[in-house]
């Protein structure tokens, strides 16, 4: 019965070993901001944040985060980079769109103001069929406001 | 039983089958992980080495073109090392040759990204950009039983015997040693600007007068170069030998050889 | 007073007649020019649920209960199933509902391309459902596949008649012309991809069923899963509020709904039936691959006299053939065309419509042609597309109801212009170059569309009406419509949709229609509800309601009196203003289309073959922009899907057997945020007069349909390279430039006569 950190607050969740930290967000619990799109590690629209460091939740099972504090896009929802977003209008069908601004708040987080070729290599695993991603790029060289 | 590190190429393996695990034993705990001096623990992951001066440029180069930020900061250099190849009838399980079956089908079928080198057998492509930069650099490893070259992890697969990887049953690599040569350097085509295996990666590191290349994506194992011109291309996998030849130039000329 | 009028209706090219119901008193439309809140950037009104992962996507619906359906499909391109023994999956754990051929339509035992849906299982999880898939044991007998286009229309297998047209006399016209150029393009085969895989969640409540899907047609798949099911359509409720992609991928209802509504019928409770990755890279539709063979002839002053083509699509086991010889008859005016046109019936995955489906491939193939022609001339190739422009519809004859498209070459040049620098800054191995194309294409919509307006005596007011929002940004120019009409800010204006019990019929989300349907529509409703605000406050205030108008929140009257909307809906208390609008006709006797064109600069480096597209300039002519900000994002993400498509994307498959052997985002390569050009992006946004209260057409098609000739028209620039099939993969540029080479070799070798 391992215990998760999601967002600063503790979670027991009842999981089979081969269960995935994604699955057990959205349907044990109820955290479906998280998105899987392809369920193998190849899109990044799965990315949640573990001890800080963006990762694929998709391909990451449960049993191995227990101790560690996950970040979900549920947990960055006052961050500004979701207003920058909007602003931008770095988004289209929005699928996407939470995995985007998750890898995004790491960057940011590390270096306040990123230069394109910065953004362009930390959000190189976050595909958006929509290709939003001129838009994205402007709110991330603009996410301070 | 299957070690589990980063996870990355397990855990997709065992969702398609490609694997079966009764058990998983997690390394986090076991396996070495860190940088000091040339000796890197095998539980390092590809961001940790990309980002770390220390690491000569072929490596650190081989680390950021790989992959994608999430994958290198899940992914460990040792894991990375054993990754299977991307060959599309080998991960659908078509009854290819190097699944056990009469033959390769990517030599008759579509092999866009398969092998130029070691591929009379089987014509996969070896995906992992640092492993040909490891090779290049002469790295060792040490496992949880001997101490080996890193291209002494590999072998092309034999009718006897198709495995590509030669640990033993249980045996995990914990270290490698990377001595740090005069120059390096790791050049990549790929298919897109990002987040792509190679279609071609050059590793070529330079002591003294002497210079070591290895390649990726154009044979079963990491590929050590003596020459281009032994290379045995497909009718589909000839343009690789025109990028090759042209890396394998700059790489040459990058690292002052 | 209605009256019922017949109207020509448009989506994808597809023209049909309509009756539509239209009130007397049109709208006059507004100035060209940004308003109040049309024609101003506006963030979208959903933006911060998608973004802060609050919207509830199809994909993240759960019911209690819900049982998960995972799909036996075909893994051969041709076959049929002698024996199927489902019984191990009766059995399996969590299962609850099995369906076989027969049981829906959607189920085949003849199958006839891989991943044809052939069997389905519903569990209690996911894992459950698949496990049982595995059990279930499948005798096939394999039968010979048709998969190669040029051997299906030798052996005339067809999904249509060959669509044959002409005008003029192409043979005299060749034989005429001072140059003649003839040449084959390739087109591969393009998957859609969306980041939301194909899905329905189905359940029953009473004797109606509930649809909630990921889709762009609610109404659509309203009346098709009613008609199949044998229901009367109000017994069908389709819900779509939020979705994660289509571009005409989900334009209806699909195996998922039909064996997800079975599966619930049977068991009771709620079923889940979804594609996962693997399925949606096989079997969610694509964009077919073509073979076009082509030629153009022109007198030596650059006048086009001879355009002529065979285009085979290779369309599939089912699905349309789209028109890939439109942009040959409809783009220049050339007096002598002929055009014929094969969809084959193949073993492959059916195709789907996707993002200007047949224009885009037929474009790459007239625009690079032009381009060979132009070089042939030796004219200049922005001269040769402004050269031949059509004045009038050349298909009927008809004029155009706007058309902008010399203003759109007009203001191509600066950066056409910028071709002489660019060419001038090759660095080693790199050559760069510029190339344009030019496009048309549809995007006038059509009735019927109906909204709603509802204006609350708090003053705030909502637009209701069931259409979907699929990402184009059509939720907030609706919203932008009200405000507008109205006279508030954006902020008061809500917009309710997704739900076909809650509003009216709402025009699909596909063919570049949803503005030009929907936006009249809405406009109308607020029309019709700021008229009754009038009226009450000319009542109230004992004035002429000629005098009033509503401004900034405000009822105004023209001789310096001013009412907060609030104070007069307050009247109200417990009562609303319902306005109701409809979409009225199509002007009559005209073409409604868009137009533009596109300059590319890419960098080559011959030695390795990769290519760089640095920077795209596109001017597109698809009338009045509502929302400049969301009118850009559909042109920089068509301008990136399309260079996904020339560079990158292709499906393949296994040549012996058809096998599609691309079914991961990992071989799928669609563009990262790394393989975006510069790309600048500017509106002729001029209302078109003649269509509907708005004068807007659709914009989410024009962007991607020049790119990649464009991109393939600089690539010559740069290189000398001509590159005949798509993608230009690093084989295909390596390939293009080697026969350069040995062209000039032999152009040196041997003196022209």
């Amino acid at each position: 019965m391992p215990s998760l950190q999601i967002n600063g607050q503790a979670h027991e969740v009842d999981a089979a070993v081969g269960r995935t930290l994604a699955e057990t967000l959205r349907e044990d619990l109820g955290l479906t901001g998280t998105k899987v799109a392809c369920g193998e590690g190849h899109c990044g629209a799965c990315t949640v944040r573990i001890d800080g460091v963006p990762m694929l939740s998709c391909i990451t099972l449960v049993h191995t985060v227990e101790g560690r504090e996950v970040t979900t896009i549920e947990g960055l929802r006052d961050h500004p980079l979701v207003e920058a977003f909007v602003k931008a209008d770095a988004l289209q069908c929005g699928f996407c769109t939470p995995g985007q601004i998750v890898s995004a708040s790491a960057l940011v987080e590390a270096v306040p103001e990123p230069t394109r070729e910065e953004i362009r290599h930390a959000m190189a695993g976050n595909l958006c069929r929509c290709a939003a991603y001129p838009n994205i790029e402007e709110a991330v060289l603009a996410w301070q406001g | 039983m299957r070690a589990l590190a980063g996870g990355t190429e397990l855990v997709p393996l065992m969702r398609d089958h490609l694997v079966e695990a009764e058990m998983l034993v997690e390394l986090r705990e076991v396996v070495p992980r860190g940088i000091e001096g040339t000796r890197i623990g095998a539980g390092t992951t590809l961001a940790e080495l990309e980002v770390d001066p220390q690491i000569p440029k072929a490596l650190r180069e081989a680390c950021r073109l790989a992959a994608s930020p999430q994958i290198r900061s899940m992914g460990t250099i040792g894991g990375n090392l054993l990754q299977a190849t991307r060959c599309w009838y080998w991960r659908l399980k078509f009854p290819c040759w190097l699944h056990g079956g009469e033959r390769c089908l990517a030599k008759a079928g579509a092999h866009r990204e398969h092998a130029v080198f070691g591929n009379e057998r089987c014509a996969s492509a070896h995906p992992s950009d640092p492993a040909a930069a490891l090779v290049a650099l002469g790295a060792r490893l040490r496992t949880s039983e001997r101490e080996l070259a890193v291209e002494d992890l590999y072998r092309l697969p034999t009718d006897d015997d198709r495995a590509t990887v030669t640990l033993g049953p249980g045996e995990l690599i914990l270290e490698l040693d990377v001595p740090a040569p005069e120059a390096s350097t790791y050049l990549k085509a790929m298919d897109r600007k990002a987040f792509s295996f190679p279609l071609v990666g050059v590793a070529a590191a330079r002591t003294g007068g002497e210079t070591r290349i290895a390649l990726s994506g154009v044979a079963p194992i990491p590929w050590k170069l003596d020459s281009l011109d032994e290379a045995t291309p497909l009718p589909g996998t000839a343009f690789k030998l025109e990028i090759a030849r042209a890396l394998v130039d700059r790489a040459l000329a990058e690292v002052g050889a | 007073m209605a009256r019922l009028i017949k109207t020509e209706k448009e989506v994808e090219g597809n023209y049909s007649e309509t009756w539509v119901v239209v009130e007397e008193d049109a709208l006059d439309q507004w100035p060209a020019g940004p308003l109040t809140t049309v024609g101003r950037e506006a963030t979208r009104v959903d933006g911060a649920e998608r973004a802060g992962g609050e919207a509830l996507y199809t994909a993240d619906l759960t019911f209690p209960g819900m049982l998960h359906v995972a799909v036996l499909r075909s893994p051969y391109s041709r076959a049929r199933v002698r024996s199927l023994d489902l019984a191990p999956a009766l059995e399996a754990s969590g299962v609850r509902g099995v369906l076989g051929p027969g049981d829906v339509d959607a189920l085949t035992d003849e199958p006839g391309y891989v991943g044809a849906p052939v069997a389905a299982v519903a569990a209690d999880t996911d894992v459950q459902a698949r496990a049982a898939v595995e059990s279930i044991s499948v005798e096939w007998e394999l039968e010979e596949p048709l998969v190669d286009p040029d051997e299906a229309v030798e052996q005339k297998a067809f999904l249509r008649e060959p669509r044959r047209y002409e005008r003029g006399d192409l043979d005299r016209a060749l034989s005429e012309a001072d140059v003649v150029v003839e040449a084959e393009y390739r087109t591969q085969v393009a998957l859609h991809n969306c980041m939301e895989p194909h899905g329905a969640v189905c359940r029953w409540v009473g004797d109606t069923l509930e649809v909630y899907i990921s889709t762009q047609f609610i109404w659509g798949v309203r009346s098709d899963v009613a008609e199949a099911l044998g229901l009367p359509e109000d017994r069908v409720r389709v819900v779509c509020e939020f979705m994660g992609g289509g571009f005409g991928s989900k334009n209806g209802p699909r195996e998922h709904t039909y064996v997800a509504a079975e599966l619930a019928k049977r068991t009771g409770r709620a079923v889940r039936c979804f594609n996962d990755r693997r399925e949606e890279n096989l079997d969610a539709g694509n964009r077919n691959a073509t073979i076009q063979r082509l030629v153009a002839g022109a007198r030596a002053d650059g006048t086009l006299t001879a355009l002529g083509g065979e285009f085979v699509n290779a369309v599939g086991f089912r699905g349309f053939s789209a028109s890939t010889s439109g942009p040959m008859q409809m783009l220049y005016a050339c007096a002598n065309v002929r055009t014929t046109e094969y969809g084959t019936k193949l073993n492959v995955p059916p195709n789907a419509a996707f993002r200007a489906p047949g224009f885009v491939e037929g474009t790459f193939g007239l625009e690079c042609l032009l381009d060979e022609l132009a070089a042939k001339l030796e004219v200049d190739p922005l001269e040769l597309r402004r050269k031949n422009h059509a004045d009038s519809d050349l298909l009927d004859d008809r004029p155009f109801s706007s058309k902008n498209l010399l203003d759109c070459y007009r203001r191509a040049e600066p950066h056409w212009e910028r071709r002489h620098d660019v060419r001038a800054r090759t660095e080693g191995p790199w050559k760069r170059g510029v190339g344009l194309a030019s496009q048309i294409w549809y995007g006038g919509g059509g009735p019927p569309s109906y909204a709603w307006v509802r204006v609350g005596s708090d003053g705030r007011v909502t637009v209701v009406t069931a259409m979907q929002d699929i990402g184009t940004g059509t939720r907030t120019a609706m919203a932008q419509i009200a405000a507008e009409e109205l006279g508030v800010p954006l902020e008061r204006v809500r917009v309710e949709l997704g739900d076909s019990a809650r509003g009216p019929y709402a025009s699909i989300s596909a063919g570049s229609s949803t503005t030009p349907s929907m936006g009249p529509a809405v406009r109308a409703a607020a029309a019709d509800a700021a008229r009754q605000i009038v009226e009450i406050a000319a009542q109230r205030y004992d004035l002429e309601q000629r005098v009033l108008s509503l401004k900034d929140g405000n009822v105004v009257s023209a001789n310096g009196g001013s009412w907060s909307l609030e104070e007069v809906t307050g009247l109200l208390e417990d009562g609303q203003i319902l306005g109701k609008g409809a979409r009225g006709p199509n002007p009559t006797g005209m073409r409604v289309l868009t137009f533009g064109v596109q300059v590319a600069e890419v960098a080559v480096d011959v030695e390795t073959g990769e290519i760089r597209v640095e920077r795209v300039a596109a001017i597109h002519d698809v009338g009045r922009i509502i929302n400049p900000l969301g009118a850009r994002s559909q042109i920089e993400g068509g301008i990136i899907q399309a260079v996904g498509y020339a560079l990158t994307e292709q499906r393949i498959d296994d040549p012996a057997t058809g096998i599609p052997l691309t079914r991961t985002l990992d071989a799928y390569k669609v563009p990262t945020i790394a393989d975006v050009p510069e790309i600048v992006a500017e509106f002729i946004d001029v209302p078109d007069e003649h269509l509907t209260n708005l004068g807007s057409k659709g914009l989410g098609e024009p962007p991607i349909i020049p790119t990649a000739a464009a991109i393939a028209n600089a690539i010559r620039d740069a290189t000398g390279a001509d590159v005949h099939s798509l993608p230009i993969t690093r084989e295909e540029m390596l390939r293009a430039l080697r026969e350069a080479r040995e062209r000039s070799r032999d152009e040196v070798a041997a003196p022209t006569t």
